[in-house]
């Protein structure tokens, strides 16, 4: 029985690459820049060696970030392969132990997780001096890595569990997605307080030696530095958690796979929204619908979720940096973001776009629509954010100038994205997926698009720049209300133009465009 | 007033290397009930895909009323009401929102599009369901408010990819008698389906497809010539296995 399930994961790791030619190349990419990565690691592992005072503790932090890593990121962030759900085996009578066992080694077979196997086996040569030590300390990392891999798959068990309901699910990516975001100012305000890198490590080690992060990882430090004991209590520990979360894990497993999913919660929404407060045409019900999606598909709400953390970002930066200047760019930043959101629209409709095409509406008020949900949701913001730097940090001179650029980058943005979406899809998380979730090998193809968009972008708002740089290296009043000027001129052009141009393309190309996002479903 | 509500003109598809559509020509006379039936995988929906204007053909064309859909898609759009299969609603809109969507999208009026949701809504028997968002509905009630999408504009031509799939016998008697009076007073319906019992006691023109082609079409009783539509279907597409398959499936 376990054998059949390792067999059928295997195949269907190898099936997964005879999809297309383009998915295998960009898993091979992947695969090729994370053994870079082991590489690195090993060589870094293997150069600290000779840092006899504070490798024990370095080699605690990078198991715990690995136990950690692989705790948080797969079960809450990317999503897990889930083709081996134990759900996926209710209707089969086999036996709850052995299903359980066969099903969490089965978990072990992914490519993720030999790289990490590989790359806490390669750190180990951090212990290259001592034989003893060393052999200890590829047993631990193989500790390490059960333990990383039990800790993601009880917690995906208990995640799925929970995401059976679908408010839980867009709230907790939401508040994770800020906890990420945050993660960077936050630890950037510990650093900076810290007096020196030692300070910081050594606590938070000694800490993470007795959890079930680190406890694995702390055994081959105890011992080298020939405390004996202590090394005695933390391999204890950690196979104590060890056999504990495999219990866990076995139970859950267990019956998770005799308990059919949970039915969902049904939401609702009074009356008609969006719909009775825009126009009655076409255009005005594209941008009802883009609004409700705005503020009810998750996909939407991280890209909202952006602008109040923007400013908070950059504050915390320029608070470790002492300088403010990023604060300035809030507003073209957002303008840009914000209009550039909309590139991916047609691919977020995924096959729904069906109904745009079979009831004819018309590219231009397909398009006009979708600008106007962007717009109205994100001028008010926007001009605060282009207005308030300045005014707050008794710069007024330099508000024209902001504003000019901000509208101009979001007008321009909004135009260029029009006819973007109405060329280009890409593969995206599918209604109702984990948003984070990123369709594998579709990096290449993503990224191409987006870049060339972005350039195309910048290209077209240099106009506006050249008087807004001007007037920044001047302190000029006067060139600001020029980029004022240019910036409203060129963007309501392209923004124009941009609706003209994509409607015109998505008349021609509705049923390509619908072909192409009937591929990704 | 057009005598054929739509007339399929040597439409052909090919994915790679499988033709799909193989040079299938097919008329549909207005105020006719066709059915369109065929083995899974016998090219219904692409056909059909390429005749609502969702899919562009290699070669061939498709007049909707008298208009072709791929040379003046605006105008044989507005006639013609396509419940498609396969793909998905803008799920997190309610389905008051979703109806009231498909109808402003058409370009009507916003009181004509609220009383008609309503009407809708009710004879579909989603009325208390309304304010649930369709993501939350089941596959039955999802096919039934992607009907009321196709309706809202009062279509000349109704196109159904398997508009009964997955739809209980209670909801599925009450759309039939919808289509049933809607033909009656003129307008045409297509519905394509596995069910050849639906099609036979429902339908009155019938088309049977198979491999990309047309195997046969006409008035029903033409086709089934003294069968029953179920035995003819079976004749004409062939691959019925002998009786002997499983032996052992008998427990006794």
């Amino acid at each position: 029985m376990v054998a059949h399930l390792l067999r059928l994961k295997l195949r269907l790791l190898g099936n997964g690459f005879k999809r297309s030619p383009w998915q295998l190349v960009g898993v091979i990419i992947g695969g090729l820049y994370a053994l870079g990565i082991v590489v690195m690691l090993s060589l870094a592992g293997w150069f600290t060696a000779e840092q006899s005072e504070l490798r024990g503790w370095i080699a605690i932090l990078a198991g715990s970030v690995i136990v950690l890593g692989w705790a948080v990121i797969p079960p809450l962030i990317t999503g897990v392969d889930l083709t081996l759900e134990p759900q996926r085996f209710v209707h089969f009578g086999i036996d709850e132990k052995t299903l359980a066992r066969g099903l969490i080694l089965a978990g072990f077979i992914s490519i993720p997780a030999a790289l990490t196997l590989l790359a806490a086996l390669g750190f180990s040569t951090i212990w290259r001096l001592d034989p003893v030590v060393l052999v200890a300390g590829l047993l631990c990392a193989v500790g390490t890595w059960l333990m990383a891999m039990f800790a993601c798959q009880y917690l995906t068990i208990v995640a799925t569990a929970l995401r059976g309901k679908r408010r839980f699910r867009e709230l907790s990516f939401a508040a994770l997605f800020l906890l990420l975001v945050g993660l960077g100012p936050i630890f950037s305000t510990i650093g900076s307080n810290a007096q020196s890198i030692v300070e910081l490590l050594v606590p938070m080690s000694a800490v993470l030696g007795y959890t079930p992060l680190g406890a694995f990882a702390a055994v081959p430090g105890a011992l080298a530095s020939g405390e004996m004991a202590r090394a005695a209590i933390y391999a204890g520990l950690a196979l104590v958690y060890l056999i504990g979360l495999y219990l866990l894990l076995t139970r859950a497993t267990g019956k998770a796979t005799v308990t059919p999913p949970a039915a969902q919660r049904a939401s609702t929404a009074k009356g008609l929204g969006f719909f009775k407060l825009t126009p009655a045409t076409p255009a005005g019900a594209v941008a009802a619908r883009a609004l409700t999606y705005w503020f009810k598909d998750p996909r939407y709400a991280l890209s909202v979720i952006m602008v109040p953390m923007l400013p908070v970002i950059f504050y915390f930066a320029g608070g470790s940096t002492g300088s403010y200047t990023m604060m300035l760019l809030l507003g073209p930043m957002i303008g840009i973001l914000m209009g550039f959101s909309i590139s991916a629209d047609v691919s977020y409709d995924n096959t729904a776009f069906a109904l745009h095409v079979l009831t004819g509406v018309s590219g231009r008020a397909d398009r006009l629509g979708r600008v106007m949900a962007c717009f109205v949701l994100v001028i008010v913001p926007l001009i605060l954010a282009a207005v308030l730097p300045a005014a707050l940090t008794g710069q007024p001179w330099r508000i024209p100038g902001d504003l000019g650029l901000s509208l101009g980058a979001f007008l321009i943005a909004l135009g260029v994205s029009s006819i973007a979406s109405a060329r280009y899809t890409y593969a995206v998380p599918l209604p109702g997926d984990n948003p984070m979730k990123t369709p594998p090998g579709s990096g290449a193809r993503v990224a191409v698009t987006q870049l060339a968009t972005f350039g195309i972008m910048g290209v077209l708002l240099i106009p506006t720049l050249v008087p807004y740089v001007t007037g920044w290296v001047m302190h000029s009043t006067l060139a600001g209300y020029i980029t004022l000027a240019v910036g409203l001129i060129t963007g309501s052009l392209m923004l124009f133009f941009g609706i003209r141009i994509g409607g015109r393309t998505m008349d021609q190309r509705a049923p390509e465009l619908m072909q192409s996002v009937m591929i990704n479903r | 007033m057009n005598s054929m509500a739509l007339e399929i003109r040597n439409l052909a598809k090919q994915f790679g290397d499988k033709v799909a559509v193989d040079n299938v020509s097919l008329q549909v006379p207005t105020g006719s009930f066709y059915g369109l039936v065929g083995p899974n995988g016998a090219g219904k929906t692409t056909m059909l895909s390429m005749a609502t204007g969702l899919l562009r053909p290699d070669q061939g064309s498709a007049l909707v009323n008298g208009v072709d859909i791929w040379a003046a898609p605006h105008d044989a759009k507005a006639t013609l009401g396509v419940l498609a299969d396969g793909v998905r609603q803008f799920d997190r809109l309610t389905g008051r929102q979703l109806v009231t969507y498909a109808g402003l999208l058409r370009g009507m009026d916003r009181e004509q599009v609220a009383t008609r949701t309503e009407d809708l809504l009710r004879v579909m028997d989603l009325g208390a369901d309304g304010d649930k968002l369709v993501v939350d509905y089941s596959a039955g009630m999802t096919k039934k408010i992607s009907l009321a999408t196709a309706m809202i504009h009062s279509p000349k031509l109704l196109v159904l990819d398997e508009p009964f799939e997955a739809v209980d016998p209670v909801s599925a008697a009450n759309i039939r008698d919808i289509l049933n009076d809607y033909v009656s007073f003129g307008g045409t319906v297509i519905v394509s389906s596995h069910v050849m019992d639906l099609v036979q006691r429902m339908c009155s023109h019938v088309a049977v497809i198979d491999g990309g082609m047309l195997k046969a079409s006409g008035s029903v009783d033409e086709v089934r010539g003294g069968m029953s539509l179920e035995d003819r279907f079976v004749d004409l597409v062939g691959g019925r296995g002998t009786s002997e398959g499983l032996s052992w499936l008998r427990t006794s």
